[in-house]
């Protein structure tokens, strides 16, 4: 039976000119949509590399400004902008701590409209005051992005629904499945080999597809060969689950109209609902603490410090004697104070601000425990690992960043508390950022979703029982 | 050859088919006559395996339809009273599919020879089902039953809509695949074409056979009131 | 014979099990969605007025201080959220809620909730307006789609046009009869919502003309899915035929257009990145006066400049502290930079809402969205003038500061404290969002695009379904 349905499935599907159609989509949609992903990722490298050409254009100058002042020569400079103060060097020539957008970047926009992806962390800012959201218009953030995560969660399956929806029961409306039956075939598997056939074709045209999509666009497959097979694997195993749930919906239902309905609601339900309700029952359970109070705490504590600084001071450099050992000067200034509140301020914030990483994660988890009930979900936040745009990817980064911030800060201290000034020759000893991408098992979600889509063909095989057969055979 | 033993559908309070006693052998046709609603097609379900039965048990070639589901298409063809193909096929590729998924791999020249056994015009063999008539698509049904070389033809109604001369071509298909010894069972209301190809005819009215005849035996007239007389139809006084 | 049909068709649909089930689970949706968002919206306002009399408190209480120090402590602007968010929450998830407010700098408004979700998040939420601008639309496609397409396949469709009917009026009796449905469920939960506001304590200012405004515009909404599905159905040949089309309106005209008209916005009017914005901010303010620094060319000038005006050579002999003066002249610079900067997000903003407008006619969801989150308080416009109220107070708060310094010390003296007293002095800061008038008077040509889609799809629906 097999063959002849794969030579027949082909030549119908040919005939009703579905193949041609589903090419044309498939190309203009994944097209449209990787150029989109494209143009994003293209302004993020744009943006990145021009923060650090600003900082090596700057760099010049600071090294041109130090020379002169080391060789005694008058500058024009703001007395607090010279750089033989180290302060001055920290705050006014920050390093870029940038997050380099990975080969995929592309497929999937992920957190990467909402967060920024370079900073420049200070020696006097407020870590917890660090801004990495970026400057986006909010309505672009509520409306999405049209990324080929987009086409592949949301529109595939609605194309899948439309290829397949009616394969058994536009049999019995257009009358051949009563003369199907009376061969001697079982009718599951009739189903079952005529949407493994179409299965094959569109996962040819979607492969096919995305192959030319990613050579038009320039992307090396053959050096990126695992991620892209690995995107690809994803794929075909959402795309088998909507086959799946297709293979239940045409042996249950009876029209095609009721196939449809029902397949839509499924779709809503999967693609729309669950994760809202899910998304939803995290916040209430876990809700994130008002960061207004929050604004509220560090005032407070901002003002309790202001009056206490030259005590706070006096404790710090009990609590590293280095410092008054190695300075004659003994001199302190406004920087002095500050930065040793500033690390008071610092640690008795810990806890307020970590409260929000901490129930971030918690909701996290929350999604992690129930994410398996739709397959829309795992599959999202593959793509987004893929790409390397995931909240996870975006966390990391933070985390990186305030590690990075810390180690700048403390790389001036010596200078500061020594009142040593800051010459070219430590300028190499700078140090530098760089962002270290996370790896993730994310092949675990390809068997998952192999594993639900199996089931619910079990699920078919085992419900479809003789007296449904028999309602969508018998009445004609 | 088609047995049943007190072949049994109840829907319900409803009796669909009433303990039908039924044989037909090789090289015979067995039309059923009845009214719509007699039981006709419940029969022609019951022998298919489209629907099980509330009791009794229905047989081909000494296969109990109810056991072997699978096993007895082989040996049986079937003709709804509308036949519908691929439209989008051709008559040699429906016909290729057909005997293709039952199991017979035949080549086109094969093919060929059984669309024009099954009185097909050769002109029409490439040519896409939708562009076929009632009782073309037939045709293609019969040489679906010769591809497959059955032993057992069911067929519902299936003179209704044809014009005189395709029946009546339609008739003489039957009378060819009778003495090539496959049993054939009819259901049909056209009298006049049941006394004409069949070797025995059958009168049913709720679901039970109440008459039988040996065709050659009876008629047209006597089987035309035998059949009025079992619908209980009054002859209106002119 | 419009009721007739009226009556008929909507005894159909209640003895469809289906829809019966459809109707229940939206209504369920709905009433969970208005509970988490009514709860959401008492939260946020209570965190708002604690916020906003403790950060207050703290302004206030900040003892003997130089002035120019107090305006480098700043103060915070909160967002707060408005009565309606509670039926279209909008951009307000995306947009910061609190501005911090200090000497030399325009903040952006910070932490939006979105920065403190999950992944999810970016599914959407169950909200109410998830449900008004995508479940509904569904539903009225698959309480349509098969109108007239099921009359064709019954084959009732012969009989009743042997009957000699009316096709305007049958047409109508459909159309009222799958409008209705939809005009109930709406009509309930802006009823609801109203009075579950109208009893909340009044932390915004609710109005029942707002709302009445609100559903109006859904129902024009609501009215053109209407006229389209039937219209397909009229047109198509067979129900499934009319279902994949009316489906594939639906996914475009509420996923795929909003989508692509995001992307295109961003791609034609990009915005700079936050880093590029504050470095061309930083060149410019570096172009003109800085308030801290008297040895600077423009300091220099503005000194000469001074002299000139009141006719004394030196800056002892001012009546007032040329240190401050200077320092608010140098606020007045990095105000206007910050100024211009903004009117270029805000060119972009403005570019980005036309391409919205031109796309808007191939999908009333965008007309209807935009209006809907105007009228709520929620969009993004409103957005801007809280953000903009809130630069007009800190200059004016810098003013007020920096004047304070001026005229109660001499030149050359930083050791100046205000007295304790001093700070409650400043007005607080107050928004109000814009009144109904003026938000229907901006989205005019939303509203105008509203009516051309109503318009133009009755047209489409009785002009040309007179051949079914």
């Amino acid at each position: 039976m097999f063959n002849y349905n794969f030579k027949y499935e082909l030549k119908l599907l040919l005939r009703s000119r579905w193949i041609q159609l589903l090419s044309i989509v498939l190309l203009l949609l994944f097209g449209f949509s990787a150029y989109n992903g494209k143009q994003k990722v293209e302004k993020r490298k744009a943006a990145i590399a021009a923060a650090h050409d600003e900082v090596n254009e700057n760099d010049v100058m600071m090294l041109k400004l130090l020379d002169s002042v080391e060789r005694g020569m008058e500058v024009s400079a703001s007395r607090w902008t010279i750089p033989t103060s180290p302060m001055a060097v920290g705050n006014y020539h920050p390093r870029v701590a940038a997050m380099d957008p990975l080969p995929l970047a592309f497929i999937a926009t992920g957190q990467a409209d909402l967060f920024t992806h370079y900073v420049k962390p200070t020696v006097s800012g407020d870590d917890f005051a660090l801004n990495f959201t970026e400057m986006t218009s909010p309505v672009q953030l509520l409306f999405g992005s049209f990324d080929l995560a987009f086409v592949i969660i949301y529109l595939l399956p609605l194309l899948i629904i439309a290829f397949s929806y009616n394969v058994l029961s536009s049999e019995k409306e257009s009358g051949t499945l009563r003369l199907l039956a009376a061969q001697p075939i079982g009718i599951q598997n009739w189903v079952l080999q005529k949407l493994g056939l179409r299965f094959l074709w569109l996962s040819v045209l979607v492969i096919g597809a995305l192959v030319i999509t990613f050579l038009v666009f320039g992307l090396d497959i053959f050096s990126q060969g695992t991620a892209v097979a690995k995107m690809a694997a994803l794929i075909l195993a959402y795309m088998l689950f909507w086959f799946a749930i297709s293979f239940l919906v045409n042996l249950w239902a009876g029209s095609s109209a009721k196939n449809a309905v029902l397949l839509l609601g499924l779709w809503v339900l999967f693609v729309l609902l669950v994760p809202s309700v899910l998304n939803q029952l995290g916040e209430t359970l876990y809700p994130m603490p008002s960061r207004t109070l929050m604004v509220n705490e560090m005032r407070g504590m901002k003002a309790e410090v202001t009056k206490r600084q030259d005590e706070i001071l006096d404790n710090f450099l009990r609590d590293h004697p280095e410092y008054a050992i190695n300075d004659s000067t003994q001199s302190r200034g406004f920087y002095h104070r500050y930065m040793a509140s500033k690390k008071l301020i610092e640690k008795e914030l810990a806890p307020v601000v970590n409260a929000y990483e901490e129930q971030l994660q918690r909701q996290q988890n929350w999604v992690g425990r129930f994410k398996w009930i739709s397959p829309a979900i795992i599959t999202q936040e593959s793509l987004n690992q893929m790409a390397g745009t995931s909240t996870q990817d975006y966390e990391n980064f933070r985390k990186q960043v305030v590690v990075f911030a810390n180690t700048w800060r403390e790389h001036f201290m010596p200078f500061l508390y020594n009142n040593r000034d800051f010459s070219q020759t430590d300028y190499p000893n700078l140090p530098k950022f760089q962002f270290e991408q996370k790896p993730y098992s994310s092949l675990g979600v390809i068997p998952l979703l192999l594993i639900i889509s199996i089931g619910l063909f079990g699920l078919g095989f085992w419900t479809s029982s003789k007296e449904r057969r028999e309602s969508i055979i018998g009445s004609s | 050859m088609i047995i049943t033993n007190n072949l049994t559908k109840a829907y319900g309070d409803q009796t669909a088919l009433d303990h039908l006693e039924l044989k037909v052998n090789e090289g015979e046709i067995y039309c059923l006559l009845g009214a719509n609603g007699a039981g006709k097609t419940t029969a022609i379900n019951l022998l298919l395996g489209f629907i099980s039965p509330t009791s009794g048990s229905a047989f081909i070639n000494q296969l109990n339809v109810q056991e072997n589901p699978k096993a007895i298409k082989r040996f049986l063809a079937y003709i709804p009273e509308n036949l519908m193909l691929y439209p989008s096929l051709t008559a040699v590729e429906n016909l290729d599919y057909f005997s293709g998924i039952a199991g017979k791999k035949l080549n086109t020249e094969q093919l060929k020879k059984f669309l024009e056994e099954a009185g097909l015009q050769s002109e029409a063999f490439d040519n896409r089902i939708s562009t076929f008539s009632k009782g073309m698509r037939q045709k293609v049904g019969i040489a679906i039953a010769l591809a497959k070389d059955a032993k057992v033809l069911l067929l519902d109604e299936p003179t209704s809509g044809l014009d005189p001369k395709a029946s009546n071509e339609f008739g003489l298909l039957l009378q060819k695949l009778r003495k090539k010894g496959v049993a054939t069972l009819m259901a049909t209301h056209d009298i006049f074409r049941a006394k004409e190809v069949a070797t025995h005819i059958g009168i049913m009215k709720d679901g039970q056979l109440k008459q039988q005849f040996v065709a050659d035996d009876i008629s047209l007239s006597e089987l035309e009131k035998a059949y009025l007389n079992t619908m209980e139809y009054k002859e209106l006084a002119l | 014979m419009i009721s007739k049909t009226f009556f008929k068709e909507t005894k159909e649909l209640l003895r469809d099990g289906r829809v019966r089930a459809a109707l229940v689970i939206v209504l369920f949706l709905l009433g969970v969605a208005v509970w988490i968002s009514a709860r959401q919206y008492k939260n946020i306002n209570e965190q708002y007025a604690a916020a906003k009399t403790a950060e207050r408190a703290v302004w206030d209480n900040q003892g003997e201080k130089n002035p120019h120090s107090a305006a480098h402590y700043g103060t915070y602007a909160f967002k707060p959220k408005y009565p309606l968010s509670l039926v279209d929450q909008g951009v307000d998830k995306y947009a910061g809620t609190s501005i911090f407010l200090e000497a030399h700098k325009r903040n952006e408004a910070q932490f939006s909730a979105a920065a403190d979700q999950t992944g999810l998040a970016r599914f959407g939420d169950l909200t109410p307006d998830f449900i008004l601008l995508f479940i509904i639309p569904l539903l009225i496609v698959l309480l349509g789609y098969n109108s007239f397409t099921k009359e064709r396949e019954m084959g009732t469709l012969t009989l009743l046009k042997s009957q000699g009917i009316s096709t305007w009026k049958w047409v109508w009796g459909k159309w009222s009869a799958l409008f209705f449905p939809i005009l109930l469920i709406t009509a309930t939960l802006f009823l609801v919502a109203g009075l579950v506001l109208s009893n909340l304590e009044d932390f915004g200012v609710f109005n029942w003309g707002t709302l009445l405004v609100m559903f109006l515009v859904y129902m024009a909404y609501y009215a053109i899915f209407t006229n389209l599905v039937l219209f397909i159905s009229a047109k198509a040949k067979k129900s499934g035929i009319a279902l994949v089309i009316s489906l594939s309106v639906w996914i475009l005209a509420c996923l795929a257009i909003p989508k692509a008209a995001s992307n295109i916005a961003e791609d034609r009017y990009p915005y700079p990145t936050r880093q590029e914005f504050a470095a061309n901010v930083l060149k410019d303010k570096k172009e003109g006066l800085d308030g801290h620094n008297p040895w600077s060319k423009e300091a220099k000038l503005l000194q000469e400049k001074v002299l000139k005006e009141h006719g004394v050579d030196s800056l002892h002999q001012l009546p007032f502290n040329f240190d401050a003066y200077r320092m608010q002249k140098g606020e007045e610079h990095e105000a206007e930079v910050y100024f211009k900067h903004y009117n270029y997000l805000k060119d972009q903003f403005a570019n980005q809402n036309r391409v919205y407008r031109t796309l808007a006619t191939l999908s009333p969801y965008l007309p209807t969205r935009f209006m809907s989150m105007a009228l709520a308080h929620t969009d993004y416009t409103t957005h801007w003038d809280f953000a903009d109220a809130a630069e007009n107070y800190r200059i004016a708060s810098q003013k007020f500061l920096n004047d304070n310094f001026a005229e109660n010390s001499e030149y050359g003296n930083w050791a100046y404290q205000a007295d304790a007293s001093f700070w409650k002095q400043l007005p607080a800061f107050e928004y109000d969002p814009p009144e109904l008038r003026t938000v229907l008077a901006k989205n005019a040509s939303n509203l105008g695009i509203l009516g051309i889609w109503l318009l133009g799809s009755f047209t489409l629906l009785f002009f040309t379904v007179k051949t079914v």
